[in-house]
């Protein structure tokens, strides 16, 4: 029986299971992304070929400059593909425009960046409260509540990110990303300007939000302690995902 | 959430602020006290020559309604026809010469028995009646900015007069020599710039004025009923101008401000507009945040023109009690609006920018 907790914070994750749905939240074919430097075209994708579903937690791990970062920019409605395919829960981002993509990242993707990226002028509240704002279906106290304990930030909501430490702002993060319940949490180096502990508890509480929750997510790391906490790890070098390994 | 996201961007940068916040109160106040300056002169003017208590007021052809503008060049003894028409009951010549020493101020050379006919007779504070030719009256206005007493000499229009008396302010000019004394000053021996008719009754003024057309057709016959809707910036020749240009330029500081401002907080904020991409804000809703902090600084900016516009207009005319600045609340809204529309189209080039911005490329800004 389903736990009432669960379906309130999640109710679309928790309508199916991994075994019983076949479709894959988030499918890339052949994705290409080029970037032109000066009359030089420089592949940071070279036709990737991913599928994620619903209620897994992925890493992908590679060097620097592999294409990880791209990719989830790609993959988030964030950059237009060069070529290749999209779908992100059936909608073909390579054939979008800019303002459907804007569309879809505010109804379906929650971003969570290595630098936290919260608003220095709003308070934890009032970032977390954004995203519910911008996503248009109006404030609900109640999830803000549930979201807000939930990631441990009751009493730290009046404080603006330069008074909230490194893993208290990326928990902010977290929590702004998954308000709106979106299909899937893009994470970019979550943990990369992180002490360890704040690391393993961000990633503890990413891991919480999949298994407890099943929430999709997909994780950039270069570490590969922070990569063992998903289901699954890409491995990605010069813009290609070499191979994958299931973990759980 | 919009309003509390500007309101603590623009309380985050209090300098930025409070310099966009002053250069729009510059621009409101300059509008509110030129417009001000130039109704309130015109005002005064108006309000003063209806106060000599005449009905009608003759001019020669094609002269201004600023009388001081138009010369002497009406015989005198026009006032005696005039004075035989049907329904007349005084006729005040009088000779109007400009002086800019100390100051610009219109004088009334009048003849005291006809302008007592007309007006009613002066208000004394102190003094007495024109008598010598060289005497002077001043109205009280003018003596308190000048600190002027009975028995002191007063140099005017390049000649030394004697103040015998200080009258209440509103008959026509601030300053009143005897017309035969201006006439010689002015080499305008016989002749008038103007003549104030008082008609037995006010209803027959329409029949005066009918009268008096017939006997000096192309002359300009004006009823003073309606003198202060004739005292606008258009009637007196390149003041509309003056006042459009200032208005213009405190548009364009108000436009280059906000510009300025703006453009560079859209710079320093790339980042936050790479996450606001992030979360699926369109550009609709950054331009609405952008131009939602502009409203705000811009109403700040009013509020503080405003506001700085009375204070202005209290220091003026404390230093110069011959001023008037009319602020009126028509003027306001309407300092108010130019202010918002400069800010506005000031803020829309930078807006456009920042919704235009590459989320990828923004969140990458340092």
């Amino acid at each position: 029986m389903a736990n009432p907790s669960k379906i309130f914070l999640f109710p679309n994750a928790l309508t199916h299971s991994r075994e019983t749905v076949l479709e894959p939240i988030l499918k890339t074919e052949n994705l290409w992304k080029v970037y032109r430097t000066g009359k030089v075209d420089v592949p940071a994708l070279r036709g990737v070929d991913i599928e994620i579903f619903p209620g897994e937690f992925v890493s992908i791990m590679g060097p620097s400059g592999c294409g990880k970062s791209t990719m989830l920019h790609v993959i988030g409605g964030l950059a237009q593909a060069t070529r290749g395919r999209v779908l992100l829960d059936g909608n073909d981002l390579s054939a979008m425009s800019d303002s459907a993509r804007t569309l879809l990242r505010r109804h379906k993707v929650g971003f969570v960046f290595q630098r936290f990226n919260l608003l220095p002028t709003l308070d934890a509240y009032h970032n977390i409260a954004l995203a519910q704002h911008i996503h248009g279906n109006g404030f609900d106290p109640h999830r803000f509540q549930v979201v807000a304990e939930l990631l441990g930030l009751t009493a730290r909501l009046k404080h603006k990110p330069s008074e909230l430490s490194g893993g208290e702002q990326q928990r902010v993060a977290i929590a702004r990303a998954i308000i709106s319940e979106p299909k899937i949490v893009l994470a970019d180096e979550p943990t990369g300007n992180l002490d360890t502990k704040s690391s393993e508890s961000v990633l503890g509480l990413l891991r919480q939000l999949n298994k407890d929750f099943g929430q999709t997510i997909v994780m950039i790391t270069h570490n590969p302690e922070a990569a063992a906490y998903g289901d699954r790890i890409l491995h990605m070098r010069d813009g290609l995902v070499v191979n994958g390994a299931s973990i759980h | 959430m919009i309003g509390h996201m500007i309101t603590q961007n623009v309380l985050h940068r209090p300098l930025r602020t409070l310099i966009t916040v002053i250069a729009v109160a510059v621009e409101v106040t300059l509008v509110i006290v030129v417009v001000g300056l130039t109704t309130g002169l015109l005002t005064d003017v108006a309000k003063r020559t209806e106060g000599v208590g005449a009905d009608i007021m003759v001019q020669p052809p094609s002269a201004s309604v600023f009388m001081a503008f138009s010369g002497a060049p009406m015989p005198i003894l026009i006032g005696n026809k005039l004075q035989e028409l049907d329904y007349v009951q005084a006729v005040a010549p009088v000779l109007i010469q400009f002086n800019s020493v100390n100051g610009l101020d219109v004088v009334y050379g009048i003849d005291p028995a006809t302008f007592d006919a007309v007006s009613g007779g002066f208000v004394f504070h102190s003094g007495h009646a024109l008598q010598d030719p060289n005497d002077i009256l001043v109205d009280d206005v003018y003596a308190q900015s000048k600190k002027i007493k009975i028995g002191q000499i007063l140099h005017i229009l390049e000649h030394d007069f004697h103040v015998v008396g200080i009258v209440e302010h509103g008959k026509g000019a601030r300053l009143f020599v005897l017309m035969s004394t201006l006439q010689e000053m002015a080499g305008a021996h016989d002749k008038a710039s103007v003549f104030f008719i008082k008609c037995d009754r006010t209803d027959h003024t329409p029949a005066v004025m009918d009268e008096v057309r017939q006997l000096l057709p192309r002359y300009e016959i004006r009823p003073l009923k309606d003198f202060i809707s004739l005292m606008t910036s258009s009637t007196l020749p390149g003041l509309g101008a003056f006042v459009n240009t200032m208005i213009a330029i405190a548009v364009a500081i108000g436009f280059l401000v906000i510009f300025l401002s703006m453009y560079t907080t859209i710079i320093e904020r790339t980042r936050e507009i790479g996450i606001l991409k992030s979360l699926g804000a369109s550009k609709a809703y950054i331009v609405q945040i952008i131009l939602s902090e502009t409203t705000l600084l811009t109403i700040g900016g009013i509020l503080a023109g405003v506001g700085l516009s009375y204070g202005l207009r209290i220091v003026l005319v404390m230093k110069w009690p011959t001023l008037t600045i009319l602020i009126t609340p028509d003027w306001i809204l309407r300092a108010s609006a130019i202010a918002i529309l400069g800010g506005l189209l000031g803020a829309s080039y930078p807006a456009w920018m920042a919704s235009r911005k590459d989320p990828v490329e923004a969140l990458a800004y340092e």
